[in-house]
């Protein structure tokens, strides 16, 4: 029995493994070609992603801070495929989020402690609400959730510059960005110097509450088998339209909280360019996490490494594009996505270590 | 008179399910005769055929048309050397019309450019020849089944087939239609062309049929002159013991009506009539049979029932009450069973596990949730309860059921549904496509719930399932109750007349004791 | 208030068709690959692309014109690349799509930054830009004139293509067999059409044609390359395709539509003082009302034919009542 659970999370896992080291590999290809050192590009890779060079100064602590709202966007994104809808709005419900983040932080004046959890809720809700619209359309219209989500992340991206740039935008400043949010709207932070906080325990939190949500309760019994198969759930009588709904609203919500633990913990304030992809970031986490909250957790913290080592180590130390590491992402999404070439090979592996017994076999049946 | 096709120990394993599907299989057709393939399902009839039109490559044996030995890769190779198919599933383009699909591949063209005129007055030209009529410009996705075959058979011999392939051409037609497609298989043997015609109907093989070839378990059992042989003889062969259709049964009373439906009336996805105005009852301790020809609104009458399809007028009532607006959740909680016809893609989610799949429609009751959670250690008793009480031995609580065997997984429907003690079971087609131990299982239960005192509505195209299990019948036609039949004294001949959607009182001048098995 | 109306004149046309044209020629490509049943939603990848290998090559071979075809040759490579991984392993269209719009997004400032050092766009004075060309005879038609003539050969490319594209799928072979791929897949293969073959060329065709469109946006129009040039337009493009339910004609007109809504929201910048960010969001808003029109005409579809049903229920009961 255990053994089996054991064969299974190795069939999960191999997969994507086996991917990140294809992606690893063509890193190197595409360094050799400009001409830089490749085995120094990997050891700087590694040590600005995951080493410690001083106990005060670990990369590994940056990363998981980075880790935060890539793990948060891509539950929200396992939340949405598994209920069946290919909702790629978590830019958007982040960015709506976000604003109404930095707005709070300085607009209202609460006591500490009172101040993020109304923050917390607040962009929750917001996220939700914007979640709310594409699930709402689909279920209701029949309108495509994946074309619906892109126009409203990038009706999410100009409403957030407009705010930095006019009616948020602090007097002093030759960049556009809002005021510092109040201390009792910040989320603290578990070390001095770094942004490694309360936002991370968040996030671990959610990852475990998505896990019991999908898996052990009716609502997320009732989405999975609704996002599997249409038919059945509507045979078996699952209310598979308010499921959907519902599988949005909380998929923006965690979003939200995206937004919210990013402004809170992070920025304490929101800027123009704030948009820099990170909802996308979770929808790529949770393709590769096999749309699973565990695999999330794993795969969030492997990317945030990779980009944060592609942009201290190999781009400020080396000179090499930061770009690479995004490249190397979608890359590793294609080798995932292609699995039957892996698959095939490890087939015919097995086959060759397995011969003797099915020539056994086959010689039984003539 | 001379071999047009001869295929010599052909031999196909499937390693991926285990399957022996060819077993040194022989079988030859002559040039101007009509062959009949029969054989169960699972027989290895459909593999035997996709292995001459090339769709499977054989792990051994040989194919020699004319005389001649011959390589079969691909359908295009199959077509070259003359051999057509009509498949069970029409190939055809439904906005395309008659004419393009027929030409489809072959267009006459001008630098590519096409010529409408032209395609028509090949395709008409093709028509008269072989007295086939069509209408070249009409939509396919217009025509009846019947006559989309028809531009099937034509898009054959238009690539000068000269050994057709017909894979169980009657199972989609009306008795009228079936009456004059044997007649244009008839007349292609008469202009020298050789049939093959696959069936699991012995009636059409006598009718239509010059040879035999049986098959079972994937060998060729052996292969008679239609004349030297009768349908008693031929069942044995193809099950390869004595055939007993009829099932124990014994009578009861039966009870008051459990449920209703009262001038229901669907409309499908053009607006047009699938159900208009169908009106009936099921009591307790009583299978009603549903007969009639696929494709004549079974689909939609069970989906409205079950409550998966919102009905356009009528009602329908479960136990005297209206359930009309009722959601399937409701109307299974109020116990209604539903065997649906599909069970890989409605009747189970084979991505996820046997628990999952066994508490579809009751994970809302308290035994298995509380406060919005899923009680998995009660669930996982019941998925226990339900295995063992149906014997269900290949599967395993908590563990995928992906690779259960059809029977196996007809096993776990029936189970999930039976379990619970429904007041009205719908079985839709519960037996199509299982091996004859699983058939006898779903046959003997289904009567063990009527004898428990349960409603049952059996669906089912096989007119033989129906003759074996219903007290009484109702004849599905286009939409319409066509007539209702007591089981006791009905006969094949009267269901069949209503299937094609005639009425009883046609048969009455010759009814005087020919309603016997005397054929 | 006459300084908002000002902005409906020719110039808005202009503009709204140079705005469109890369629009139109992704949009075609999407709706041909449609029509063959297999679903592109890469082409702002292949837009990117385009965008980015068309300067470059204009920059080294010193020709625009060249450039433009190696564009369209590197698009088309990418469609192959897309068929052969979506053929040969049985990648989900969706998940590739989106590793290909990742992947060249990525890639193409990698490579710009090694190659012309550390900047967020790129540009050179030698590259010259696809220069407009005047129709002789048209361009002197007063008004229509004006519409139709002055803009660079791209532009006039993308409008031969749209009737191209729609004699070849109706009134041609090559096209008759891509639609029976699209509609029934089997029924076209059993015949001897090689189904993944048409599906390859759809998409061969349009990667070069998105290709084509990324290049109109970085030597037909601007002069240089940025990140993310393409902006979202092949996303609009695929919503063009749906909107123009895959006819050529009817996406030529739906990119038209969207092209013209960017030049107004430009328009409008520039005689009012709305800020540019919210004026930017109208052409999102079209693309919204756009797609939940195109599913209220499906649902509308539906649901009339059961309208009409019920009513002809109805009036057959009232008769019976009455008589």
């Amino acid at each position: 029995m255990k053994n089996k659970k054991f064969q299974k999370i190795l069939d999960a896992i191999l997969i994507p493994v086996l991917a990140i080291l294809s992606g690893l590999v063509l890193m190197g290809v595409l360094i050799a070609i400009t001409g830089k050192p490749v085995w120094e590009s990997y050891g700087v890779l590694f040590s600005k992603a995951f080493g410690c060079e001083k106990a005060s100064n670990c990369a590994i602590i940056t990363t998981l801070e980075r880790a935060t709202p890539i793990m948060l966007t891509g539950l929200s994104a396992v939340v949405a495929f598994r209920s069946g809808l290919f909702s790629i709005g978590q830019e958007g419900q982040y960015l709506m989020a976000s604003v109404v983040a930095g707005w709070l932080g300085y607009s209202i004046h609460l006591p500490n402690g009172v101040h993020q959890i109304v923050i917390l809720l607040a962009c929750m809700a917001v996220g939700a609400a914007y979640g709310f619209i594409p699930g709402v359309l689909k279920v209701k219209l029949g309108v495509n959730e994946l074309l619906s989500t892109i126009v409203l992340n990038s009706i999410a991206t100009l409403f957030i510059e407009y705010m930095v740039q006019f009616p948020m935008r602090a007097d002093v400043s030759t960049t556009a960005h809002s005021p510092i949010i109040d201390v009792t709207a910040q989320l603290p932070t578990f070390m001095a110097g770094s942004k490694w906080g309360v936002g991370f325990v968040i996030a671990v939190i959610a990852v475990i509450a998505v896990y019991i949500y999908l898996w052990r309760t009716k609502s997320g019994y009732e989405q999975r088998m609704a996002g599997q198969s249409k038919r059945f759930a509507l045979y078996g009588g699952v209310p598979s339209d308010k499921a959907a709904i519902r599988a949005m609203i909380i998929s923006g919500a965690l979003a939200g909280l995206a937004g919210a633990v990013e402004v809170m913990g992070v920025h304490r304030r929101i800027m123009t360019g704030f948009s820099t992809g990170l909802g996308f970031d979770g929808v790529t986490a949770a393709i590769l996490g096999q749309t699973h909250p565990f695999g999330v957790f794993i795969v969030s913290i492997l990317f945030a490494g990779l980009k944060l080592g592609a942009q201290l180590g190999l781009q400020l130390k080396l000179g090499i594009p930061r770009e690479l590491g995004g490249t190397i992402i979608g890359f590793i999404i294609l080798f995932v996505a292609a699995s039957k070439f892996y698959e095939g090979n490890i087939d015919r592996i097995r086959a060759w270590f397995k011969k003797p017994d099915k020539q056994k076999a086959k010689g039984g049946g003539d | 008179m001379a071999l047009a096709l001869e295929m010599k120990g052909i031999t196909k394993y499937f390693s991926s399910t285990d399957v022996q599907a060819n077993d040194n299989v022989n079988l030859t057709v002559e040039a101007g005769e009509v062959l009949a393939l029969v054989g169960e399902n699972g027989a290895g009839k459909t593999t035997l055929m996709n292995i001459l039109y090339g769709l499977i490559k054989p792990d051994s044996g040989e194919i020699i048309i004319n005389g001649e030995e011959v390589q079969i890769g691909h359908p295009d190779d199959a077509i070259k050397h003359g051999i057509g198919m009509v498949h069970q599933h029409f190939k055809l383009v439904p906005s395309f019309t008659v004419a393009q699909n027929i030409i489809l591949g072959m267009e006459p063209n001008k630098a590519g450019f096409l010529s409408p005129k032209e395609e028509n007055k090949v395709v008409k030209d093709l028509a008269d020849k072989f007295n086939l009529p069509v209408d070249p410009k009409a939509q396919i996705r217009d025509l009846p089944v019947g006559m989309q075959q028809r531009v099937e058979i034509l898009k054959v011999l238009l690539r000068e087939a000269k050994i057709l392939i017909l894979d169980e051409p009657t199972a989609v037609l009306t008795p009228q239609e079936v009456k004059e497609l044997m007649e244009v298989v008839r007349d292609l043997a008469k202009m020298g062309y050789s049939v093959i015609f696959i069936t699991h109907k012995l009636i059409e093989v006598m009718e239509v049929a010059d040879r035999v070839s049986v098959m079972r378990a994937g060998k060729n059992v052996g292969s008679k002159k239609v004349s030297d042989t009768n349908i008693p003889d031929l069942a044995r062969m193809m099950v390869g013991r004595e055939v007993l259709l009829r099932v124990k049964k014994d009578t009861i009373q039966r009870g008051k009506p459990v449920f209703e439906a009262k001038d229901v009336s669907v409309s499908d996805v053009h607006g047009l009539a699938a159900i208009s105005h169908v009106s009936f009852d099921v009591h307790e301790g009583e299978i009603v049979g549903l007969a009639g020809v696929s494709g004549n609104g079974q689909t939609e009458l069970v989906e409205v029932i079950s409550g998966m399809r919102p009905l356009d007028g009528g009602k329908v009532f479960l136990n005297d009450q209206d359930i009309t607006q009722a959601n399937v959740r409701d109307r299974r909680n109020a116990g209604v069973a539903h065997i649906p016809e599909d069970r890989m893609e409605v009747g189970l989610n084979l991505q996820t596990n046997l628990d999952e799949n066994l508490i579809i429609s009751r994970y809302n009751q308290s035994e298995f949730s509380k406060f919005g959670f899923l009680l998995s250690k009660s669930i996982h008793r019941f998925a226990e309860t339900v295995v063992n009480s149906f014997s269900i031995s290949a599967a395993k609580p908590g563990e995928d059921i992906s690779m259960l065997s059809g029977g196996n997984l007809q096993k776990v429907v029936v189970g999930r549904e039976l379990s619970g003690n429904p007041s009205f079971i719908i079985a839709n087609q519960p037996t199509r496509g299982l091996d004859v131990g699983s058939i006898e299982f779903v046959h003997k239960t289904l009567i063990e719930e009527r004898d428990r005192g349960a409603g049952v509505l059996l669906v089912s195209v096989e007119l033989e399932e129906i003759m074996a299990l219903a007290d009484r019948i109702l004849v599905l036609f286009r939409g319409q109750i066509q007539g209702e039949l007591e089981a006791k004294t009905a006969t094949e001949e009267e269901v069949g007349i209503l299937m094609a959607g005639g009425k009883l009182s046609d048969l009455v001048s010759k009814q005087p004791e020919s309603g016997k098995e005397s054929k | 208030m006459t300084g908002f109306f000002s902005v409906f004149t020719v110039e808005l046309l202009n503009s709204g068709i140079r705005l469109a044209t890369p629009i139109i020629l992704a949009a075609l490509g999407g709706a041909l690959c449609n029509k063959a049943g297999v679903l592109n939603l890469a082409l702002e990848s292949m837009m990117l692309m385009g965008a980015f290998v068309g300067i470059v090559a204009a920059y080294f071979i010193g020709n625009s014109y060249l450039g433009l075809l190696v564009a369209m040759a590197a698009g088309g490579l990418l469609g192959l690349l897309f068929a052969l991984l979506y053929h040969k392993y049985d990648v989900d269209l969706v998940i590739l799509a989106i590793a290909f719009n990742l992947i060249i997004q990525e890639l193409t400032v990698y490579i710009m930054r090694v190659m012309f050092g550390n900047v967020g766009s790129w540009s050179d004075p030698s590259i010259s830009r696809i220069p407009d060309i005047e129709i002789p005879l048209i361009k002197d038609i007063p008004v229509l004139g004006d519409i139709l003539s002055g803009y660079n050969i791209i532009v006039y490319f993308s409008w031969a293509i749209t009737i191209v594209m729609f004699l070849v799928l109706y009134k041609m072979k090559f096209g008759r067999h891509i639609r029976a791929v699209g509609e029934n897949r089997e029924a076209a293969e059993t015949v001897g059409i090689n189904a993944v073959r048409i599906q390859t060329m759809a998409l061969v065709i349009s990667g070069v044609l998105s290709g084509l469109g990324g290049a109109f946006l970085s030597i037909g129009h601007l002069k240089l390359f940025t990140r993310n040039m393409s902006n979202g337009r092949g996303w609009t493009a695929v919503a063009a395709a749906l909107f123009g339910a895959n006819h050529p004609i009817g996406t030529f007109l739906a990119s038209l539509f969207f092209g013209v809504t960017e030049a107004f929201a430009v328009r409008i910048q520039n005689v009012t003082d709305l800020p540019p960010n919210l004026v930017e969001l109208l052409p999102n808003f079209a693309t919204l009302i756009v797609l939940i029109s195109i599913a209220l005409r499906e649902k509308l579809r539906e649901n009339n034919a059961r309208r009409r049903f019920r009513a002809e229920l109805r009036a057959e009961e009232q008769q019976n009542t009455a008589s």
